[in-house]
């Protein structure tokens, strides 16, 4: 599983979130994550930067690409909240925790979202019919280029002629 | 005189034979318990717990490993349904692999519950597809992948041709085996539209440090040699309430699990707002294993 | 010890020797199966002890070898009926005389069928489960659990009727007819039905459509009456030849033309399947297409099915020509090649082809392990032995070689050729006592016969009206020509006192000169010189006609034996 998870830097810790959306009386847990590699709060650094607008070759997120995800239009302050950088920015401008994340990618995966919330988008762990464990988005997309990476397959069954006895 | 003589010696001889490999037969096999047992719905519920204890004292001096067997019967109101979202699948086979750890198959003999199979694109023809690929990464160009197990068949054909009613549906919809009670006949092999069941062609053999400890009777407990054996749902967890194992691993999320009788339930959900199909509908087997599309392109 | 056990022991002692006992033949045969015996025997212990991993089948494949040959088995068990439709339903006396074979072959068929399913269960020791009481058979449902109560149910009837009829011969006795008959017109449908289920097994399956096809059973029947009644002809053969038991041409003949009907309607039915999977050519095609002509490059069974379709075709046609059929030379390759090719047909070329693509559309070619050959070669060889020591048994006591010390000698045990009810014409006008002598007259003239026997109204003879019986009755009053005439019309044994009269019962010759069923013909032509008589009334054990046997009658059986 770790293997799959975003390059980018986005690790994850666990947080305790009611999303109870739909009014489901059943209590779900989520895994959220918050982001990392000693780069959360992004304000450590960002805090004291003139937000810069234009689109240009990152001299510090040199990994972060946009791929698959609206580019060549997209660009960070898209989505990333220029008044708080420890937050994201709805269309409406108002900011979203990442922890909200959800939320957030909702607003053009609506769809999705409304999957995710009724437990058909995305995996799930724990119990069928009591708490269960739902995933952020980022635990399995990577945010910027969030096509679902290829996979090295699992060893195959052996073929019968093969399990013949000598 | 030698005549007779011929005649004596040559009955002698056939019959050192037969008695020889007789007994070179029997050294292997001497009934037991097992053999004079009971079948497990022909048990008080006392027997099946004298069997439980019985049979967790056996594996755990067998495997060096403390056993738990248990028999936890179906709970009320509930039938279980899954779901396979193709349109999510990659054929990563990570569930494959997991049920194998969870579910104590044969190693020896590769006994996989799970089949996953690579189809063409633009097409369903299961002669088309492939089961052993092997690229370095998947999914592959032009391919979609159909996992296949134990359907859980309302009408289930392996049931019903069973000579010795070694397997049925339980109340919650799972189809189970008792081992202990199949004579290895194969027959809902070869009635099964599926491919579901595995037959341990011989005695089963499972590293130590992969045995899985917590077992219930009818599903994942140790095997013999020459029974039959399937998907049980992971009987052993669901009836917990907890997923079954494949659900849990599934990296992309394409498996769906849950109680069909719950309105509220994801597979409920499923139903009800994705279009659904079933393998081989016109075999009227009435799976209860939905594939599902949640993707456009 | 009691009488009984002595006479049991003298029985067991009996048919040892006679089981046991022969020439230098017979015991290279009994060696080279017993051979076989224990390489199976050795080869199903390592089965046992290693698990069916030993055979090539896989979980793709799931059934091979074992149950191709049980198949083919219970078809060669079903087709003992053959003889007893004939030989009961229609008294072709060439086969009664050797049903007892058909049935021995039903039951050492049966016991093999059953041991190739044991080989085949992972648990064989566990069979116990299927049982009736002891187990829990899935009644109702499963076809298999109902394939198992036919084909012992068939092994049962069979065994009862060949040991009842072995039993009674033992003891010199006829058997009871209507104890045995009924159970032996049970077991017509009854060998229909075993094959008709078993045919269910397979038919029943929806996820194999290769044998979801309607014409199964039909199939099933029709290629069995093709490859029993092949393998009893050369087992006929072989016993004649090696036996003093003698096994008439005709019964062959009739054989080899059930073999030319049956294998029409094989070769048809066939032929009717091809048709419709190659013409709607829908996915259920590929199994036919993997066994015909290969599938995606994989054709192993490619070769097999073509010779079995050219076998079969080439014996069909040498049992359809009657010259050829008539030929022992070319009836044996016939039987041979039909023999091999329904083998191939029903066996492999069945039940291999319904896993081919499997039901998820893969392919695995099986063909049988080393030790899935030697197996089924040891279980065949034990069917063969125990075959050869049943009918060794069967001849002994037919032939009158095996019986019992205090039976009374048959009289066919010592007379060679036919007996009266061999000879005899079966058609019987009776009269009673009252009828007048002018019906009776008409009856003669109408059946152009010239005596009629008078029975009592219990059906019971109580005497002849001839003819001459008729003529005398005119002349009675007229001693002259009672004189004259008299000597040649009647036998002067039985000259009435007094015929006068105008019923059968007042002028008929009384008693009548009767002969029972199994009278030789010596004994029938004894009165018929010496009384001068021209026909003797055969009579059952109550005295009730069932034939007549005519001076001619005598003749043309006479011309049969003359050399």
């Amino acid at each position: 599983m770790k293997f799959l998870i975003c390059t980018s830097s986005f690790l994850f810790i666990l947080l305790a979130l009611d999303i109870n959306a739909h009014g489901s009386e059943e209590r779900r847990v989520v895994l959220p994550e918050i982001y990392s590699s000693g780069l959360f709060p992004c304000s450590g650094c960002h805090a004291g930067m003139q937000p810069d607008a234009r689109k240009r070759d990152l001299s510090f997120h040199q990994d972060i690409k946009i791929e698959g995800h609206g580019e060549p239009r997209r660009w960070c302050l898209d989505c990333h909240n220029p008044g708080n950088r420890d937050t994201l920015r709805l269309v409406n401008g108002e900011a979203v925790e990442f922890k909200n994340l959800p939320l957030f990618c909702g607003q053009c995966h609506g769809r999705i979202y409304k999957a995710w919330q009724r437990g058909i988008h995305g995996k799930r762990t724990g119990s069928w019919d009591s708490p269960k464990q739902y995933y952020l988005c980022t635990r399995c997309h990577n945010p910027h280029s969030p096509q679902f990476r290829p996979l090295v397959p699992a060893p195959a069954p052996a073929r019968p002629k093969e399990t013949l006895r000598r | 005189m030698r005549k007779n003589l011929s005649r004596r010696s040559f009955l002698k001889i056939s019959a050192a034979g037969l008695c020889a490999s007789a007994l070179a037969g029997c050294s292997k096999w001497v009934p037991d318990s097992e053999f004079f047992g009971k079948k497990f719905t022909e048990m008080s519920p006392q027997e099946v717990q004298e069997t439980l204890r019985r049979l967790e004292e056996k594996y755990t001096k067998k495997f060096g490993l403390p056993f738990s067997v248990t028999a936890e019967p179906p709970r009320e109101n509930t039938v279980f349904g899954y779901g396979l979202d193709l349109s999510r699948c990659i054929g990563c086979r990570r569930c494959v692999h997991a049920c194998v750890r969870e579910n104590n198959p044969s190693r020896n003999t590769e006994i996989q519950w799970i089949r996953v199979l690579k189809m063409n694109k633009g097409g369903f023809d299961l002669e088309q597809a492939d089961q052993y690929y092997s690229p370095e990464q998947v999914p592959e160009e032009g391919h979609f992948y159909l996992p296949v197990q134990c359907q859980q068949c309302e009408n289930p054909p392996c049931v019903k041709v069973c000579p010795v009613q070694a397997t049925w549906k339980d109340a919650d919809g799972i189809v189970v085996i008792d081992y202990d009670w199949c004579i290895g006949c194969r027959t809902c092999m070869a009635a099964c539209p599926y491919r579901a069941r595995k037959f341990n062609w011989k005695e089963p053999a499972i590293p130590k440090e992969e045995l899985n400890p917590r077992t219930h009777y009818l599903g994942n407990r140790p095997r013999m040699r020459g029974v039959v054996e399937k998907c049980t749902f992971c009987i052993q967890r669901t009836r917990e309430g907890r997923y079954p194992a494949c659900v849990e691993v599934c990296p992309v999320g394409a498996r769906k699990f849950g109680n069909l009788l719950d309105p509220k339930s994801e597979i409920r959900y499923i139903l009800d707002n994705f279009r659904v199909f079933r393998l081989k509908e016109e075999l009227h087997t009435e799976p209860k294993f939905y594939y599902f599309f949640s993707l456009g392109a | 010890m009691t009488k009984q056990m002595k006479g049991q022991m003298l029985f067991i002692r009996g048919l040892l020797n006679v089981m046991f006992k022969g020439n230098a033949l017979f015991y290279v045969w009994m060696s080279v199966l017993s051979g076989l015996i224990i390489a199976g025997a050795g080869g199903y212990v390592i089965q046992w002890q290693e698990g069916l991993y030993i055979s090539n089948m896989r979980d793709q494949v799931s059934w091979g070898l074992y149950i191709s040959n049980f198949t083919f088995l219970v078809g060669v068990a079903a087709a003992a009926v053959l003889l007893i439709i004939p030989a009961y339903l229609y008294s072709f006396k060439a086969i009664k005389k050797i049903v007892v074979f058909g049935e021995l072959l039903a039951v050492s068929a049966i016991l093999t069928a059953l041991l190739f399913i044991c080989a085949d269960f992972g648990r064989p020791e566990r069979f116990w489960h299927a049982l009736p009481f002891l187990g829990s058979p899935n009644f109702s449902s499963s076809v298999l659990a109902w394939d198992m109560i036919v084909l012992n149910g068939y092994l049962g009837l069979n065994l009862f009727i060949a040991l009842y009829i072995g039993y009674h011969r033992y003891h010199g006795r006829e058997p009871k007819k209507n104890l045995i008959l009924p159970v032996i017109l049970l077991s017509i449908p009854w060998a229909a039905g075993l094959h008709t289920v078993t045919a269910f097994v397979y038919n029943g399956m929806a996820a194999r459509p290769f044998w979801n096809a309607s014409i199964l059973a039909p199939r099933f029947l029709a290629s069995a009456f093709c490859s029993g009644p092949a393998l009893m002809i050369i087992i006929f053969q072989i016993l004649r030849k090696t036996t003093d038991f003698k096994i008439e041409n005709k019964a062959i003949a009739k054989l080899a033309e059930i073999i030319a009907y049956a294998m029409a309607i094989n070769l048809f039915l066939m032929g009717v399947e091809i048709f419709k999977e190659y013409y709607s050519a829908t996915h259920h095609l590929s199994p036919m297409q993997y066994l015909y002509q290969g599938l995606h490059g994989h054709n192993q069974l490619v070769p097999w099915i073509w010779t079995a379709m050219f076998a079969n075709i080439i014996g069909f046609f040498l049992f359809l020509i009657p010259a050829t059929r008539n030929r022992l030379l070319t009836l044996n390759i016939g039987c041979m090649l039909i023999f091999a090719g329904i083998w191939i047909e029903k066996g492999m070329g069945l039940i291999v082809p319904g896993f081919i693509p499997d039901t998820l559309g893969e392919i695995y070619e099986y063909m049988p392990s080393q030790l899935e050959v030697i197996i089924s070669a040891g279980i065949w060889a034990f069917g063969a032995l125990l075959y050869t020591l049943l009918a060794r048994a069967a001849i002994a006591i037919d032939m009158g070689r095996l019986r019992h010390p205090e039976a009374p000698p048959a009289a066919h045990d010592e007379e060679e050729g036919p007996r009266a009810k061999d000879i005899m014409s079966t058609k019987v006008i009776t009269v009673s006592p009252e009828t007048t002598i002018e019906d009776v007259s008409k009856l003669l003239v109408m059946h152009r016969i010239s005596g009629i026997p008078v029975v009592d109204s219990k059906g019971k003879v109580i005497g002849l009206l001839s003819e001459s019986d008729i003529i005398f009755r005119e002349i009675h009053h007229e001693p002259h020509l009672v004189e004259k005439l008299g000597d040649m019309i009647l036998p002067r044994t039985i000259r009435a006192s007094d015929r006068s009269g105008s019923t059968a019962g007042e002028i008929m010759t009384s008693p009548a000169i009767t002969a029972p069923e199994e009278a030789p013909l010596k004994d029938l032509i004894r009165p018929i010189t010496e009384k001068k008589i021209k026909r003797i009334i055969i009579v059952d054990k109550e005295n009730r006609p069932v034939g007549i046997v005519s001076r001619i009658d005598i003749v043309k059986a006479l011309e049969h034996i003359a050399p």
